[in-house]
């Protein structure tokens, strides 16, 4: 992790204390990686291993908790892994729009956005990440079965992937209407540029965006945004 | 507590929206069993023999408009829509644009309803079955729009924050249009109501819609009375072939004023 992605992470934990000043949060930094810094999205797999809780929320770091989640806990207690499907406009909106997603629905693989990555200590989890360890350390061989034109794979392709191999329905709840991700890319909302914060109106404390207010894990995409 | 029906219609160049508010009054009345009042600045007395009490206000323009079914500009006289609440003398109140056709009983039950404050969210064109995906957002960052043609209140707080928040919008119009990203400089009820239910909503956009939608004709449909309730439209469609259709009892939006004041003028 950069130190942009501390910095965002630091902000992430600052809006959840915000609404639960008593919440268990770590910020994993590559200093703190039990396997060492591999590179990137590869290290993902490792947060299973870093976690020093039971239970687990794992949150991408240029996000922004924008209301109390803690019912989240209750939706995902009676799961072992709970990857995110989905996601959502500033309106509130189920976005549309597969621009962002193709290679998703070229392969027929569940719609997960890992920006919302539930587990528990559990075998399901631990197959789950070791999986997904190897799609990430294997990927020349896995590439082989699938349709993705870049050379390194996305975590939520990666998170598909194992998705789809272990059953979605174990993974993902996809009638789930929360929780989603607010996705601030181009395409979803509809800006100009990608640099949505210059181009909307936008509050801080509480965040609203063209005055409407935000709800739920706000993904501002924007690095430097809040730096 | 009272019930009754408005209908603001001020006559522009082209459209005599007093004798369609007369037309729809007889509708609200048969339909609904309820009073009707109009505001307007007519005093032919003669055009408003069909309200219960007609309510004198200066026609308020928010600009000109090009309607498609006359092909010219036209003065709109819009603007006085957000001071019905204090205008209306009931206390709940179903205001109605004069081009909303009343052809069923079905706002009965938004009468009956327990909410402060209702309108309509999605368009639906009748040709199609499908929403006015394009006139259901407005700005250049897709406002969701919320329908000021059929609006009920009570006389209660949230009317009031509704209705003074619209007359906030109206007042400071161009800062509200570089707000929110309306490259019309006409002001616009429509979007005055979406603003004021995002302010009084806190903006969370959680609002009480009418649970059905505003089933809309477009102005380039032609539209006629096969009998009282019973409607007729010609339209060309996507792939442009000729349609018709019949339907009956619908309540619905016609937004081409020169077919509908050629129905009223010809009833069948």
């Amino acid at each position: 992790m950069g130190a942009v992605y501390e910095t965002c992470a630091q902000h992430l934990a600052d809006s959840i204390r915000q609404f639960h000043p008593d919440a268990n949060i770590t910020v994993v930094t590559q200093d703190l990686l039990p396997h060492g810094d591999q590179g990137g999205y590869v290290n993902d797999w490792q947060m299973f291993v870093a976690s020093p809780y039971r239970q687990t929320i794992k949150l991408e770091a240029d996000m922004l908790i924008a209301s109390p989640i803690d019912h989240w806990w209750t939706m995902f207690e009676h799961r072992d892994v709970f990857v995110s499907t989905g996601c959502r406009d500033f309106y509130d909106q189920p976005v549309t729009t597969r621009r962002y997603r193709k290679f998703i629905d070229d392969n027929q693989l569940p719609d997960v956005y890992n920006a919302i990555t539930y587990w528990r200590l559990s075998s399901t989890a631990r197959d789950f990440f070791n999986l997904v360890r190897s799609i990430f350390e294997n990927w020349d061989e896995y590439k082989q079965l699938v349709k993705f034109p870049e050379d390194t794979p996305s975590t939520d392709f990666v998170y598909a992937m194992a998705a789809q191999i272990m059953g979605p329905e174990l993974i993902t709840m996809p009638f789930a209407s929360y929780p989603r991700i607010v996705h601030m890319k181009r395409y979803i909302i509809g800006t100009q540029t990608e640099n949505w914060t210059q181009e909307l109106v936008w509050e801080q404390d509480p965040l609203r965006v063209q005055t409407v207010a935000q709800w739920g894990a706000f993904h501002y995409n924007i690095k430097d945004w809040l730096s | 507590m009272t019930t009754g029906a408005v209908i603001l219609a001020f006559n522009n160049e082209e459209t005599d929206y007093v004798t369609m508010a007369a037309w729809g009054a007889r509708n609200i009345r048969r339909h609904l069993g309820i009073p009707t009042s109009i505001i307007t600045d007519c005093v032919d007395t003669d055009k408003l023999v069909d309200f219960d009490h007609v309510i004198s206000a200066n026609a308020q323009t928010g600009g000109t408009r090009y309607f498609e079914d006359y092909d010219r500009t036209v003065t709109w006289h819009n603007a006085g829509r957000t001071d019905v609440y204090n205008l209306t003398p009931y206390d709940q109140t179903l205001v109605l644009d004069a081009d909303y056709v009343v052809a069923c009983d079905d706002l009965k039950r938004v009468l009956n309803a327990t909410q402060d404050f209702m309108c309509h969210r999605y368009a639906l064109d009748l040709t199609t079955g499908y929403q006015l995906d394009n006139l259901n957002k407005f700005g250049d960052y897709n406002f969701p729009m919320w329908w000021a043609t059929v609006m009920m209140f009570r006389r209660s707080n949230t009317a009031r924050y509704i209705f003074d928040s619209m007359q906030m919008v109206r007042a400071n119009w161009q800062h509200y249009r570089d707000l929110y990203g309306i490259r019309q400089s006409n002001y616009r009820n429509d979007y005055a109501l979406s603003i004021a239910l995002g302010i009084v909503s806190g903006h969370t956009l959680q609002v009480d819609n009418i649970p059905w939608p505003l089933y809309s004709l477009l102005p380039s449909v032609q539209l006629s009375n096969v009998h009282e309730d019973s409607y007729q439209i010609q339209y060309t469609d996507s792939q442009n072939k000729l349609k018709q259709m019949t339907f009956s009892g619908l309540d619905f939006h016609a937004m081409g004023k020169k077919h509908l004041e050629a129905v009223i003028a010809n009833p069948s």
